[in-house]
């Protein structure tokens, strides 16, 4: 194989696991819109229900009829924030590179990423940076690489189902540290394995500069960006 | 006779008004938040339909279908879901589903299949008494 075919092969690659993390997120959210959906239709449903008892002379009770209105409104603000959130997903492919604070990527991963891990009962803790931690990258990919993560750490939590956030200290290697508390080691053997084995996480990581090394309690990994993308 | 019905979702909202207006129209309805519960009600109290969300925490659909199925195989249970692909549909419906609905559904559509479902119910309860006397009888003989 040439160059030029190894290049396409590696940005087909490299594709796949985009449109990989892009599906799993957008399927996510729409399920999630679908579940407002249905209690907007309950309440639109409630409501009808209400008026033909008043039209057949029961009295319309206002408060009832406010508390549906209320209820309406909650699941349209809730609808709107899964929307802005699939949005700035969307979005994050606009620039090539861009310079992106790792604390502020992590927490929109995990927003964005918030009924999968209520699926799997995950709780995740974030102890920030002492400085902000700024790399130039590509947006997409690297939120790619951070819920990656994150779905792994989840994978080989311990039964509290914990997992704990960190940030690096070197300023000069920027890295996001994932702990799982009284973790399976093997598992997290074969997590830190799991990360390479694919093509797409091969490419992914290579695409992102990123190593991946595993921390010194051996209960976890971090993202380190050892060289620029 | 009014149906009686379990509704297993992790929305409670959608839990409470559902319930509200599947009762308005003269249905027995017990709620609960998880597959987990849902086992054990379903250990003390007979329903003639379980209204179950695809998916919810601890435990999916496919795999709390597989669990009640075990432990009551006369149960019908009606999936709801926000999106049902081919595969899931064909896979939930050969573990033993009844039927499939997506959300939001249609209140009217969900009341006619558990009228259904209590049909279908009864004929396998009916079934199954059939077979029981059958085996009595021969062991009789």
């Amino acid at each position: 194989m040439n160059n030029k075919a190894k290049d396409a092969d590696g940005a087909q690659i490299l594709a796949a696991a985009g449109m990989r993390f892009f599906g799993r997120m957008s399927a996510s959210a729409t399920h999630e819109i679908k579940n407002t959906l249905a209690i907007i239709n309950e309440n639109a449903g409630l409501l009808e229900d209400l008026t033909l008892m008043a039209e057949k002379g029961h009295p319309l009770a206002t408060e009832r009829v406010k508390d549906i209105s209320q209820r309406l409104a909650r699941q349209v603000h809730r609808a709107d924030l899964i929307l802005k959130k699939l949005n700035r997903l969307s979005h994050s492919v606009d620039l090539t590179r861009e310079l992106v604070d790792l604390e502020k990527a992590v927490i929109f991963v995990l927003d964005l990423a918030g009924r999968l891990l209520e699926i799997q009962q995950v709780t995740v803790e974030i102890t920030p940076p002492l400085s902000p931690m700024v790399v130039d990258t590509n947006l997409f990919y690297l939120q790619n690489a951070i819920w990656l993560a994150i779905d792994m750490a989840c994978c080989c939590a311990d039964q509290e189902k914990q997992v704990k956030i960190s940030f690096g200290t070197d300023s000069t290697i920027p890295s996001v540290w994932f702990s799982m508390g009284r973790a399976n080691k093997d598992k997290i053997e074969n997590t830190i394995k799991d990360l390479f084995e694919s093509k797409e996480d091969q490419a992914l990581m290579a695409y992102l500069g990123i190593t991946i090394e595993k921390n010194n309690k051996n209960n976890g990994f971090g993202l380190l960006w050892t060289k620029s993308t | 006779m009014s149906e009686k019905v379990l509704l297993v979702d992790d929305e409670r909202e959608f839990l409470e008004i559902m319930s509200e207006r599947m009762r308005a129209r003269g249905m027995i309805v017990t709620t609960t938040e998880s597959a987990d519960q849902a086992l054990s009600i379903i250990e003390k109290e007979s329903f003639d339909a379980i209204i179950m969300d695809f998916q919810m925490p601890e435990m999916d659909g496919m795999e709390a279908l597989k669990a009640i199925k075990k432990k009551r195989p006369e149960l019908q249970i009606i999936l709801l879901t926000g999106y049902a692909t081919v595969e899931k549909t064909v896979e939930a419906m050969k573990i033993g589903a009844t039927d499939f609905l997506e959300k939001p559904a249609d209140l009217e559509a969900l009341v006619e299949k558990i009228k259904t479902a209590k049909t279908e119910k009864m004929l396998l309860v009916e079934k199954q008494t059939e077979e029981k006397i059958k085996d009595i009888l021969q062991r009789h003989r």
